[in-house]
């Protein structure tokens, strides 16, 4: 069982890995042919990735999100989930590079620290444990697609300001296009993002002990929140939008990598089953 | 049967001679069914467009066919056929079918990878067809042309990229500005290419349209054309307030708009992204508005660097679309290939002498009760009757092949017997509409069959 989780775990990710080759190809080849592959790749690939969890669920007997492999499994089945809604959706192009580049980054990650499935220890054996880990992943793969919409604003907008009107523009989404999904991407993200914190502290304030609230993951996760929070009212009462809006999903995004790039594995007291 | 392409293009005659010569509406069908009702031609398509005549032809006297038609189109144009000849190109067999595939690919066109050809020789094709003048060769031949166009357009980005300033910037207020829905589009001046651009935004889906000129009279022009409204230059910040697309081509000496200006107006639209293009000379637009946040300018050297780039893009593509009608040559030539009389004979006998061993073979435990005698009866008697039922069916192609159309009698025998297979000629392939011919008495000409030449033999260019 163990072994046909690990095929299919690395045959999704080669099938990414091909998206990411037709997504690059597309965006410097202009052949319509090469954008369609790529997604059908991911769309290929999210399906085996979505086995590999169910195996990995029958497997552990638990939601498959304790230790670096399960966790970062999951979370790049949300984001991609999150991207292929998107991509339905609204058509627009060019997102599928980013997505399919940070979501090889995690699983490379995830594939590394591979490890048979853990138990429960029982500070997680709580249901409020599995509300915080599910709006958490949901608000992280918002706000993964808000900073990569963002960072393609930043860019394309640099480029057009420049007058450097390259044909590898043409094949990104319109600068208004990009902007507007930053700004739904943020106002979606952030209800789930506080009903994390929420259910987090709540947990914490239970078992973490008195300093829970000094832990680097709980004041990373507060950062992020003022930056969306500030992004989002600025947006919605001041109009917001732009560069500024953008830089500040850029920020939000470095701090929740933060966390779960630096600090769950290497800074945080709890966050740390398994690793 | 030889196919004939003759005729003037951008590349060989000045603009006046293609005026001259150019047929509008239905008159290149009608000089299409000029040629066919003569004795020499077979089937003939006329293409007619600002760029180019074309007279495409079946025939079995090219030297004829292609006299007759410089000579009717001399006539036409009210030209000396002898002047004319000098600007006329022409090819034969695969040659002229690699031409007229490179014209549906508009490699041949003055601006490369233009979508207009396509349609343009559809229409010409339509309507020869609806004259009667074409049938199996030609309706297959210019289907194939048009698949071929479509197959250039889709597999290469040979098209892709606009070539001309106006639709330049339209593409780019597309890039800044998304969906162009709805969008207020505010011009400055009345520029022929600001004119233009505005025709291109409203195609694509603009909304209101202002004109702001120094008088309301001079506005009111431009914006009738537009179907816009027309403002005088007093009102312009309000008009600039609104604007999404600000399009500036005035003669003014100095900037019309500097940067101070504009960044109070931006400050009270709560970033809403403004797309400017100065077409002026000298520039209308401060470039420092360039440097205010959400607004994006761009002059006529940046748009003209743009149109040169795609230019070159779209001539790196050619490579690529030239391979691929190459490749369509040659299935188009097989096919042709297909229509001649001796091998189709041979291939008829073939089939049936097939048929008749094939059954023989089937009854091979009967006749081994027979005496070698009797089994060589029964070959005989088998062989005479194939013999006989092909008898008549071969001297006639034999005869017919003499004839102009014989070639339709070779696709309705290889359609009858299917002899390219089943899945040769599938269902709905083109070709499939050959007409019945229409006259065959008293054409005896000296070629007999279809014989793409693989050398072409270009007279003229």
């Amino acid at each position: 069982m163990a072994h046909v989780e690990v095929v299919v775990f690395w045959l999704g990710f080669l099938l990414y890995a091909g998206g990411l080759t037709f997504f690059v190809e597309f965006l410097f080849s202009r052949r319509e042919l090469q954008d369609r592959l790529g997604l059908a790749c991911v769309v290929a690939g999210w399906t085996l990735e979505t086995v590999t969890l169910g195996l990995r669920w029958a497997q552990a007997g638990h939601f498959p999100v304790v230790g670096a492999y399960e966790s970062l499994t999951t979370l790049s089945w949300a984001v991609v989930t999150v991207y292929l809604v998107l991509a339905w959706r609204t058509g627009v192009k060019a997102l599928g590079l980013y997505v399919t580049a940070a979501v090889l980054l995690f699983l490379t990650i995830a594939g590394a620290r591979y490890s048979p499935p853990l138990g429960l220890t029982t500070a997680l054996r709580s249901d409020i444990v599995v509300i915080h880990v599910a709006v958490m992943f949901t608000a992280l793969a918002a706000f993964l697609v808000a900073g990569g919409a963002a960072l393609i604003y930043l860019v394309e907008d640099f480029e057009l300001k420049r007058r450097h009107i390259r044909p590898v523009l043409g094949r990104l989404p319109a600068l208004r296009t990009l902007d507007q999904l930053v700004g739904h991407a943020v106002l979606f993200g952030l209800p789930f993002l506080s009903m994390g914190i929420a259910a987090g502290v709540i947990r914490a304030a239970v078992y973490g002990g008195p300093h829970w609230w000094r832990d680097a993951v709980v004041l990373l996760a507060v950062a992020a929140w003022v930056i969306y929070a500030g992004a989002a009212c600025g947006r919605l009462a001041s109009g917001w939008s732009g560069r500024r809006s953008a830089w500040l999903a850029v920020a939000g995004l470095v701090c929740l990598l933060a966390i779960r790039l630096v600090a769950v594995p290497y800074l945080s007291g709890f966050h740390s089953w398994g690793r | 049967m030889h196919l004939v392409v003759v005729g003037i293009s951008h590349k060989t005659a000045p603009l006046e001679l293609r005026e001259r010569l150019a047929l509008p509406g239905d008159e290149a069908a009608r000089l299409g069914c000029a040629l066919h009702d003569g004795a020499t031609v077979a089937e003939a398509v006329v293409l007619s467009t600002c760029n180019r005549t074309e007279v495409y032809l079946l025939t079995g006297d090219t030297g004829a066919a292609e006299r007759l038609a410089v000579g009717r189109l001399a006539q036409r144009g009210g030209v000396d056929a002898a002047a004319l000849e000098a600007a006329v190109y022409g090819a034969r067999d695969a040659a002229a079918i690699a031409h007229l595939f490179r014209v549906a690919a508009s490699l041949d066109s003055l601006v490369v990878g233009e979508a207009q050809i396509l349609a343009q020789l559809k229409d010409a094709y339509q309507a020869a067809c609806d004259e009667g003048c074409t049938s199996a060769v030609f309706n297959r031949l210019f289907r194939h042309a048009v698949e071929v166009g479509k197959r250039v357009r889709t597999e290469t980005a040979i098209g892709e990229r606009p070539v001309s300033v106006s639709s330049v910037a339209v593409d780019l207020a597309r890039q800044v500005l998304g969906k162009l829905d709805r969008r207020v589009v505010l011009v400055l001046g009345a520029g022929g290419t600001s004119e233009l651009t505005v025709k291109h935004l409203r195609a694509r889906g603009a909304g209101t349209v202002v004109v702001a000129g120094r008088t309301l009279a001079t506005a009111a022009a431009l914006a009738g054309r537009c179907d816009g409204r027309a403002v005088c230059f007093d009102e312009l910040d309000a008009q600039l307030a609104a604007a999404d697309i600000v399009i500036s081509s005035t003669a003014a000496p100095g900037y019309v708009i500097d940067r101070a200006r504009l960044a109070g107006i931006m400050g009270g639209r709560r970033r809403r992204p403004m797309f400017l293009i100065d077409i002026a000379v000298p520039r209308d637009l401060d470039p420092d508005i360039g440097r205010i946040a959400g607004c994006y300018l761009y002059d006529i050297d940046d748009l003209q660097g743009v149109v040169a780039a795609n230019r070159h893009e779209r001539e790196r593509e050619v490579a690529q679309a030239e391979r691929i009608v190459d490749e369509e040559v040659g299935r188009m030539n097989d096919w042709l290939a297909g229509l001649e009389v001796v091998p189709a004979i041979a291939q008829l006998r073939g089939a049936v002498e097939g048929i008749r061993e094939a059954e023989l073979e089937r009854l091979g435990g009967k006749l081994a009760e027979l005496s070698p005698a009797q089994r060589d009866q029964v070959e005989q008697l088998t062989t005479a009757i194939v013999n006989k039922i092909l008898h008549l069916p071969t001297v006639r192609l034999k005869e017919l092949a003499a004839e102009r159309d014989a070639y339709v009698y070779v696709e309705a025998l290889r359609r009858l017997f299917d002899l390219d297979g089943a899945a040769a000629v599938p269902a709905g392939e083109p070709g499939e509409s050959a007409q019945p011919p229409s006259r065959r008495a008293g054409q005896a000409q000296s070629k007999a069959t279809l014989r793409p030449s693989p050398s072409p033999g270009a007279s003229g260019q």
